[in-house]
């Protein structure tokens, strides 16, 4: 059982090679950079300049397109259908029978789209191209409290057997004649039955798992060794700190800029 | 004990064993929920549990890790929400020091809790659509007076629903009733300021309806999300007492 859950792309490029918190550096400056900005063109900007061309580099742009495609794609409907139609007050670019569609509301709503595929992408390249468990190794070394490197990197692993033991109840009690189709009321009713078993039955072995760490020295203090190593280089180094300057100017800049 | 103390001791292995089980649950109900096709989320079961059995930080550290872990591995749009999953197990935590998951109500103080509650939520969405729309806080008589027949429908749904769903569970589904209200709250100005207001699922019908009627984004938004989040954090605080009513008493004591 090694499969997990998870966006990552196995890959050998140079960015996936890259230190994990290189690429989280990269993904903060990316997402700061987006929100900093005062112009609605600004995340489409560093989404082709930055963004893509990374997701090339890394081998990960068909993912990365896909995936934003597939997310950006509902939101960016529903924008234009709401704030285009239903804005209400502004310069009048055009009308559709009753409704009349202004600028301000255009502009309003690329800047929506722009900032979620900014949000998305950035997250994306960083997940598509990192796995969680070297990201979360990386971020322990840097001081990470160990607990919640073990809560992300056990609950990664156990999800797709909660996913197939829900598939597995359901199955169970059906055969057993449990209804799942029909109205809401009698959906509805079947939640409780599903819910149920499965929710017990994993909390009873709650404390065998306790107890099954506690005796691999889970709570033992000290410094603790790690079965991979994370390779870094002196220039990644110097890049996140120019990257970590970066944001500080950009963040001085906004308030800056707030201010005149 | 300390304030630093009170946190510690919510932190034992246990703890940190069932907050994975925990968010893990939530993933699962998630896709128990999506083959029911039933139009709620359900997504914070698992939350509201460790909140309910170990405390309000248990509770905020699985929201918030859920989200960031659902966000990275599945769906990014989870992430920027981590503030609003780590709010409602805290609320659950709250609601479970108060004995809102041991106490059990009489059906007709359910039927009564359900009744306001949803006379007030309509109170509540109509003033700030009304108060977006005008600039000016309605009175609320008028409102009622206005709507009456809205009103009257609501209080009876309000009474049904808390007679013949919660019928035991009123403090449960009070207690997610209002973490419903909150999570709507907090949730809309980044849904609005980020996202443009919509989720682009089917609740944007109602961001529709509510921006048609000349409300503005934010208070769209959060018109919204009082609309949908309290009923889908009532069922799920209904499961969990269910699920802590069923637990072994062994498993309760800790």
């Amino acid at each position: 059982m090694t499969t997990s859950v998870s966006l990552y792309v196995a890959g050998d490029t140079g960015f996936h090679r890259l230190h994990p918190i290189t690429k989280l550096t990269i993904t903060l400056t990316l997402l700061l950079g987006g929100l900093v900005i005062p112009s609605a063109w600004a995340s489409y900007a560093l989404f082709v300049g930055f963004i893509l061309p990374l997701s090339i580099w890394g081998g990960i742009w068909k993912q990365l397109i896909r995936a934003v495609w597939k997310i950006v794609l509902p939101f960016g409907i529903s924008i234009f259908l709401i704030q285009g139609l239903f804005w209400g007050e502004g310069t009048t670019l055009f009308s559709i029978g009753p409704f009349t569609v202004e600028k301000e509301a255009i502009i309003f709503a690329f800047g929506s789209v722009g900032r979620i595929m900014l949000v998305i992408g950035s997250f994306l390249l960083l997940a598509l191209a990192t796995r969680p468990d070297s990201l979360m190794n990386a971020l322990t070394n840097l001081g990470l409290p160990g607990a919640i490197t073990y809560i992300v990197v056990t609950t990664i692993q156990i999800a797709p057997r909660f996913q197939s033991k829900a598939r597995t109840i359901i199955d169970a009690q059906q055969s057993r004649g449990l209804i799942t189709e029909g109205n809401l009321i009698i959906r509805g009713k079947a939640l409780v039955p599903l819910i149920l078993p499965l929710v017990l039955g994993s909390i009873v072995d709650v404390e065998e798992r306790a107890i099954a760490i506690e005796a691999r020295a889970f709570n033992s203090p000290g410094p603790k060794t790690s079965l991979v190593t994370i390779n870094d280089t002196r220039l990644q180094k110097l890049f996140r700190w120019t990257l970590f300057l970066l944001m500080l100017l950009l963040i001085g800049f906004r308030i800056w800029w707030s201010l005149t | 004990m300390g304030f630093v103390d009170s946190i510690k001791k919510e932190f034992s292995t246990r703890t940190l064993v069932l907050i994975t089980v925990a968010i893990a649950i939530n993933i699962a109900v998630g896709q128990l929920v999506f083959t029911l096709k039933l139009p709620i989320y359900l997504d914070s079961i698992g939350t509201i549990l460790v909140g309910a059995l170990v405390g309000p930080w248990a509770g905020a550290l699985t929201g918030a890790l859920g989200n960031i872990i659902w966000g990275y591995t599945l769906n990014p749009t989870y992430l920027p929400f981590f503030y609003v999953a780590a709010v409602i197990g805290a609320m659950a935590g709250i609601a479970a020091k108060l004995g809102a998951f041991d106490r059990v109500s009489p059906r007709w103080l359910s039927a009564l809790i359900g009744g306001f509650f949803f006379f007030g939520l309509t109170l509540f969405i109509l003033s700030i659509t009304a108060y977006s729309r005008d600039g000016l806080i309605p009175n609320a008589s008028d409102l009622i007076s206005q709507n009456a027949l809205v009103f009257v429908v609501i209080l009876i749904i309000g009474l049904a629903i808390g007679y013949f769903l919660l019928r035991k569970a009123g403090y449960a589904g009070l207690a997610g009733l209002i973490t419903g209200v909150v999570a709507a709250i907090i949730s809309a100005p980044m849904a609005a300021i980020y996202f443009g207001g919509v989720t682009g699922a089917g609740t944007d019908l109602l961001v529709a309806a509510f921006r048609a009627s000349g409300a503005g984004i934010l208070a769209s938004t959060l018109a919204q999300g009082a609309v949908s989040d309290p009923f889908d954090k009532m069922v799920s605080f209904l499961i969990v007492w269910v699920i802590i009513q069923s637990l072994p008493a062994r498993f309760k004591a800790r």
